[in-house]
């Protein structure tokens, strides 16, 4: 114990030192900035298409928060997404079992998907990266093929199932969906598992020091491969809201979500090589990606231009976390 | 003459064409810190290994107070009372000390189904462990691992068999990379878990360190016991090397 420096000297260096003050502080600036260059942004309708899109994405990440927390990731969450919707209205429009039933089978298809990936990961001991890799192409390719690549209709059914998923209502002028109240559920559920229960602990000890973990009786194995179905569950649960809410299930939907859903996941603080992770930076990782889409095209840049501003983005918030995750090593309580 | 703690009785391994170890005898009795000495490729880890659960010996019995155990994972090792704390693997240095300490057995409160953890309990446990152990500065229970240096972990990995109660705590290179003071405080805290009724294996390739605490020493030489009553009271580091080497040192 020479030069370390102790936790807690001042309150300026425990708010800079927890993982969430990065992704915090550039939500504020954004809305700042962007409420400054055009009074759209801040309006009542922008903001309901924000909440209205945010939620399925959000949820997606927030599974992937967990599994990257254990660890491992997941690339075949965009595929899932895609395909499950898809399965599910086949199973509906060609009459095999009605909604409710349709639903439950898909989300078991997909909490499927996500064993065998665990099963790949932690039983053969294959990288997830190219486990993930191989089942998102699957998943496309059967999403694609059964559908012959057309979307699938969705607008004959009438259900309490769908308003319960997506149904939206106005609160005076103001249009909200029901899946907003499901991810903040979810990020709730989730935020005490992290930080509350004794399977959050065996969570972060299987993605920061595996060996040790398992000599100490974690069962790493069975750890990462629920993470991998609930990761699957929500991509799945996802996909099918954002199919209601859309009135269409198309085979493509969630192309590149992987990718973007890791990078808020990594944006709002939780280590890309695991060990570490944070619930409601995610959430703020979230919103502070659609929000940068949303107010980029508000105020003007040419639609092309985006994911330059994005990729920069991206890159500027890695060279900050990891400059603060150097200086604060956190432990959580 | 009582029953051994722990009996390996023929434990053989091979990797493939290659003997790690022939058919070997090893015991640690009640209350004691067994020194194991060998030099590189001897087959000392290879021995810890299967006594810890790691990897499965191709053939031999391991017997804990005279009953016939069988060892198929970590998890059966630490019901069976057995600790290993490998050298600087033995911690998770993203969690905090207390988080540590409980890892794999947290205690939960409320319902079942809520999973939570007791971490008033846990902090609490761990603060008292903490100055039992001897490190003075007051550090909170809820300092992640990284913060502390390498006594401190090897402390807080002790500590943790200690907590436990487990009946033998195997020691892999503990003092390795650790200054003189902190060496001292590993090897105090070693005796202190024999006095309090535990018994240690203590791996090490530093002889001084070994000779300064234990009992006995157990010599393996290319996956053999060459020695297996050294009483270091009653030889010099000289011979003992001469032992772990088979060569006379002139």
């Amino acid at each position: 114990m020479n030069s370390t420096v102790r936790p807690g000297s001042s309150l300026v260096r425990q708010l800079t030192s927890t993982p969430e003050f990065l992704p915090f502080t550039l939500v504020v600036v954004l809305v700042v900035t962007f409420a400054t260059l055009t009074p759209n942004f801040l309006s009542l309708g922008n903001i309901s298409n924000l909440l209205a899109f945010t939620p399925e994405l959000g949820m997606i990440a927030l599974g992937m928060t967990v599994l990257m927390t254990s660890g491992e990731f997941d690339l075949s969450v965009g595929s899932v997404f895609g395909f499950t919707p898809v399965l599910m209205w086949t199973l509906f429009n060609q009459g095999v079992m009605p909604l409710e039933f349709a639903l439950v089978v898909s989300l078991i298809v997909a909490v499927g998907i996500g064993f065998v990936n665990g099963w790949f990961v932690t039983r053969l001991r294959i990288p997830s990266f190219l486990v993930t890799l191989g089942m998102m192409m699957t998943v496309r390719g059967i999403a694609l093929y059964t559908t012959s690549g057309f979307p699938q209709r969705t607008w004959r059914a009438e259900s309490w199932l769908m308003d319960l998923v997506v149904g939206d209502f106005y609160i005076g002028g103001f249009r909200l969906y029901a899946s907003l109240f499901w991810f903040i559920g979810f990020a709730l559920v989730l935020g005490y598992i992290m930080t509350q229960s004794k399977f959050g602990n065996w969570i972060q000890a299987a993605g920061g020091n595996p060996v040790s973990a398992r000599a100490r009786g974690v069962r790493v194995s069975m750890t990462k491969t629920w993470l991998f179905m609930l990761t699957s569950f929500l991509a799945a649960y996802a996909g099918i809201t954002s199919s209601i809410r859309v009135a269409a299930a198309n085979p493509n939907s969630g192309t590149g979500y992987e990718l973007e859903v890791i990078a808020m996941v990594v944006i709002g603080g939780t280590a890309l090589a695991g060990g570490r992770g944070t619930i409601l930076g995610t959430v703020l990782g979230v919103f502070m990606l659609r929000m940068m889409r949303n107010g980029i095209v508000l105020i003007g840049v040419p639609g092309l231009a985006y994911n330059i501003f994005i990729g920069v983005t991206i890159l500027t918030m890695m060279a900050l976390q990891s400059y603060l995750a150097r200086r604060h090593p956190t432990g959580g309580g | 003459m009582a029953t051994d703690l722990i009996q390996m009785k023929g434990i053989a391994k091979s990797y493939g064409p290659v003997t790690a170890l022939d058919g070997v005898d090893f015991a640690v009795r009640e209350n004691e810190i067994v020194g194991l000495l060998g030099d590189n490729g001897a087959g000392k880890s290879t021995l810890i290994k299967i006594l810890s659960g790691t990897v499965p010996a191709t053939r031999g019995d391991i017997f804990v107070r005279g009953k016939k155990v069988q060892i198929r994972n970590t998890t059966d090792a630490i019901a069976l009372g057995i600790e290993t704390i490998h050298q600087d693997s033995a911690l998770v240095t993203q969690l905090s000390i207390a988080r540590n300490l409980f890892l794999g057995r947290e205690p939960t409160i409320g319902p079942r189904f809520l999973n939570r953890m007791d971490k008033r309990k846990m902090n609490e446990v761990a603060g008292t462990l903490l100055k039992e152990i001897g490190i003075k500065k007051d550090i909170p229970a809820t300092t992640p691992v990284s913060y502390l240096s390498g006594g401190e972990r090897q402390a807080v990995s002790i500590a943790r068999a200690l907590h436990f109660d487990s009946d033998l705590i195997v020691l892999d290179e503990p003092t390795n990379n650790l200054g003189v003071e902190e060496t001292q405080g590993v090897l105090r805290f070693m005796r202190r878990a024999r006095d309090t009724g535990h018994s240690l294996i203590f791996i090490a390739h530093n002889i001084h360190h070994v000779f300064q605490v234990v009992d006995r020493i157990v010599v393996l030489r290319r996956g053999k016991v060459v020695a297996e009553d050294v009483d270091p009271k009653q030889t010099t580091i000289e011979a003992v090397e001469e032992l772990i080497t088979g060569m006379a040192i002139a």
